[in-house]
């Protein structure tokens, strides 16, 4: 689905993303683990193109979109959900999905609001509600709500459960499989571990920037070196 | 009682016409956060369009309708272009060469103007449907202004439905409130930003076309529109449509009983209105907080000039020194202006670039000193000088207790409206101003009267003013004022007191101006108002951003290229500002930080250090 390789970003100066090389399979969990600051959302929005990479390749089925505009981007089948959420504040809840839409895409059921009612039973009785007035964890839903209506293949998730209650925590957990069962590919962003374990299948670890480690949740969960060195647990 | 009623209904129809000049502005203003000072001669354009649709159709009320709303469409295409060619250059420059590259499109859209419509106004043929009146309690009211009051309310409706209940509505807000967010979301901000320009022109265009009953097509329109957009834009709080209407209502309605009441002071009255409600409410009526506009750029500290660059600063003094032994009198005469711009403009890169408070209406503390001068006849001129530098300086720090804590676009308005009101009380105040006619014959003392020895005085006067707001700009003073504009949080958490650090070089600015004001009057033997025009504000803005705001160097080179662009152009071509304007517009789009910011970067990259 997603074949990134040789993946080079940059703040100014600031070398960030220092040859970033990892491939997602179609339908699956990708996690990529690391601590604050390893670079895990600048990898996000480097492949949406919020930060334009100096150099690499990054493939979206078959379709070079390195270095295009964030909407061609999107367009092409990538939805972005950002760390911070970013919901159209002075908007409803509808609202905000509208500003998701785009058009169906073949071969995958098209998001309307009423399945993503279904999907997120708390957004629906809040339809006419101000993106100011929800709670941390609506917002999040709503923005990964807002995003699916794009009818995108893959989607980017940047720490869902960041911040959220055990109970919302547990409600997004469910969501991500939901999203594998409908044969959305994901790629998950977490510094969380336990979460990770819960819905990945497979996870890429990143520390300063670079490729420290990768293979199944399964290994990492076994590999107590890595873990230590990697990951703040 | 019905002179109040007919004064109110008038106020209401001139507040439609306000509203929708208005509401294009600040919905452009909301979605690309650009202000566009050519909104005003997009009305210009519109009236003059209008005009010239209009006189082609036969002259019944359904024909006017159809005509007014081809003129709309006329423009909103106009629109469309300039912002496909122009403006989507410049999304990504500061915001002061945004306001610079549409002022550029300003004085284009005059020149091009009067070369297709000529020089004369352009009064509309009125039908006799327009000609028309009702009653209204034993006064004759016309009739096209009793349909105007409607126009403003129906208007605001249709905007509300197409902001509300249509995609396209729904997309621009919520790209007011995050782009770059709508664009990851497969929006293209483009065909947005577009249209939303479009949109705006086309306000414009039907503004300007429904004011033809009532004044004909001229070309003063453009930059009377823009202030009074501007006005109603900022009293109502940028981006907020129902606060533009609330504004243009305020505004329109005292106007009409200003001037019933203090015809004398109607220049004055609005801008009076904007500076109080600014005061009171620093982002206008229903408006938000602006996010600070210098967030992600912090300019680097710039690093001392290559010797180079001093050998050839040396150079360039020593043939201004030498200027009156080998030059004629009329270059010398342009060579003491050109100095006695580089105090200006310097002046005013004190407020901006460190002190990080741009400013629409810095030829207020030049006016204030050149009438300080010109008042003051008799007192000699090492008396008067030094006046004219502390009673600018003085005014300054008043005004500025009331206006450093604003930011960006809101300070630039408020010292826009001062400027407008010492302009009115020069103009108006006939009887200690002489009004329009100026003050005349301000004598230089003997030993000035020789024009070489007057150049001496202005070099002296000007280059020690210059360095010496440099050194205030790299002794400690500088670097806090600095560190307040980058970050006031930080400054305020070691200790700096960053208000009155803004206000010290606020008023250090005012004085260094008022002199440089006073100069220019002892230059010319008179005094005008038109030193305190929203044009020769412009002027030094040119200056300082045409030489880059980063560095003092900047506004010494944007005066001197300045001076000698404009006055080669006024002698070359009498199109002078389509030339002009032209080449800001070029400038800016190719070297968004300045001639001496570019040149800067080029010497850097040619060798690095
Ligand atoms: N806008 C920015 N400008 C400069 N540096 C940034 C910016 N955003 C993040 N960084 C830096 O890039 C590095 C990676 O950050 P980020 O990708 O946000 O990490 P993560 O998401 O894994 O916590 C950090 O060192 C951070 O300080
Ligand atoms: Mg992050």
């Amino acid at each position: 689905m997603l074949r990134v390789h040789g993946l080079n970003s940059y703040y100014g100066r600031a070398h960030i993303l220092q040859d970033l090389s990892f491939d997602v399979a179609a339908g699956e969990v990708l996690v990529l683990l690391g601590r604050n600051g390893a670079g895990k959302s600048t990898t996000m929005k480097s492949l949406i193109g919020l930060v334009r990479p100096a150099t690499g390749t990054i493939r979206l089925a078959d379709r070079d979109i390195a270095g295009q505009e964030p909407f061609r981007i999107a367009r092409a089948g990538l939805g972005y959900v950002p760390e911070e959420r970013r919901i159209f504040a002075d908007l409803t809840v509808a609202e905000n999905l509208e500003v998701g839409r785009q058009k169906p895409r073949p071969g995958l059921l098209p998001w309307t609001e009423a399945r993503l009612f279904a999907l997120f039973p708390n957004l629906g009785p809040m339809r006419d509600r101000l993106g100011c007035r929800m709670s941390g964890g609506e917002q999040q839903m709503l923005s990964i709500a807002r995003t699916l209506m794009g009818n995108p293949g893959m989607i980017l998730l940047d720490e869902p459960s960041e911040g959220l209650s055990p109970l919302i925590v547990e409600q997004m957990a469910h969501t991500i499989v939901a999203l594998k069962q409908e044969g959305v590919t994901v790629l998950l962003a977490e510094q969380n571990l336990h979460f990770a374990a819960r819905v990945a299948d497979r996870a890429v670890v990143i520390e300063k920037g670079r490729i420290a480690w990768s293979g199944s949740i399964a290994a990492l969960q076994q590999d107590e070196t890595a873990r230590a060195q990697y990951l703040s647990v | 009682m019905d002179v109040v009623l007919l004064q109110l209904l008038t106020g209401l129809s001139g507040a439609s016409s306000l509203f929708l000049v208005a509401a294009g502005l600040t919905v452009i203003f909301g979605v690309t956060r650009v202000v566009n000072f050519s909104h005003g001669s997009l009305c210009m354009l519109g009236a003059y369009i209008g005009w010239t649709i209009l006189t082609h159709l036969p002259r019944d009320p359904a024909w006017f309708v159809a005509g007014v709303l081809l003129t709309a469409a006329a423009t909103g295409l106009i629109g469309m272009a300039l912002e496909m060619t122009l403006l989507r250059r410049v999304y990504r420059a500061p915001e002061l060469f945004q306001l610079l590259a549409t002022f550029g499109v300003v004085l284009m859209v005059q020149d091009i103007t009067q070369w297709i419509w000529g020089a004369e106004d352009l009064p509309l043929p009125r039908g006799r449907w327009l000609r028309g009146g009702v009653e209204i309690l034993g006064g004759r009211f016309p009739i096209y202004d009793l349909a105007l009051i409607g126009v403003g309310p129906l208007v605001l409706g249709l905007l509300w439905l197409l902001f509300t209940r249509t995609r396209w509505g729904t997309l621009v807000r919520a790209a007011t409130f995050d782009r770059e967010m709508v664009s990851a979301l497969g929006v293209d901000q483009r065909m947005l930003f577009t249209s939303v320009f479009a949109l705006g022109a086309a306000l414009a265009g039907l503004g300007g076309a429904l004011g033809l009953p009532q004044a004909s097509a001229n070309l003063n329109i453009d930059l009377t529109v823009i202030t009074d957009a501007f006005v109603v834009v900022v009293v109502g709080g940028l981006g907020s449509l129902v606060g533009a209407f609330l504004a243009s209502i305020l505004i329109g309605v005292l106007q009409a009983f200003g001037v019933l009441l203090l015809p004398q002071a109607t220049l004055v009255l609005a801008f009076l209105v904007m500076a109080v409600v600014l005061v009171l409410r620093p982002n206008g009526l229903l408006g938000k907080a602006q996010a600070t506009a210098r967030s992600a750029s912090i300019a680097c500290l710039v690093r001392p000039a290559p010797t180079a660059l001093k050998l050839f600063a040396m150079a360039a003094l020593l043939v201004a020194i030498t200027a009156p032994f080998w030059t004629e009198p009329f270059l010398l005469s342009v060579l003491t202006e050109a100095l006695i711009s580089i105090l200006f403009a310097a002046s005013l890169h004190v407020m901006m670039g460190p002190g990080g408070m741009p400013s629409f209406g810095h030829a207020a503390w030049f006016g204030i000193g050149a009438y300080t001068v010109g008042l003051l006849v008799g007192a000699p001129l090492p008396l008067a000088l030094p006046l004219a530098l502390l009673v600018a300086g003085l005014i300054a720090a008043a005004f500025g207790l009331f206006v450093v804590r604003l930011s960006g676009v809101y300070l630039a308005m408020l010292t826009l409206a001062f400027a407008q009101i010492v302009w009115a009380i020069a103009f108006q105040g006939v009887s200690f101003t002489g009004g329009d006619n100026g003050l005349l014959g301000i004598r230089r003392p003997g030993w000035a009267l020789d024009a070489g020895n007057f150049y001496w005085l202005t070099l002296g006067v000007c280059l020690g003013g210059t360095l010496l707001l440099r050194r205030i700009l790299y002794a400690p003073l500088g670097y806090a004022i600095r560190a307040a504009r980058d970050s006031a949080v930080r400054a305020e958490a070691i200790g700096l007191p960053t208000n009155r650090l803004r206000l010290a070089a606020f008023t250090l600015a005012g004085a260094a101006a008022g002199l440089s004001g006073g100069l220019f009057s002892y230059a010319k033997g008179s005094v005008f108002p038109t030193y305190i025009s929203i044009g020769h504000s412009v002027d030094a803005l040119l200056m300082v951003l045409l030489g880059g705001v980063d560095s003092i160097s900047g506004p010494i080179v944007g005066a001197l290229a300045y001076t000698g662009l404009y006055d080669m152009l006024l002698r070359a071509t009498s199109l002078w500002r389509l030339v002009l304007g032209a080449t800001i517009v070029v400038l800016v789009v190719a070297f968004p930080e300045g001639i001496a910011g570019a040149s800067q970067r080029l010497w850097h990259r040619v060798r690095p250090t």
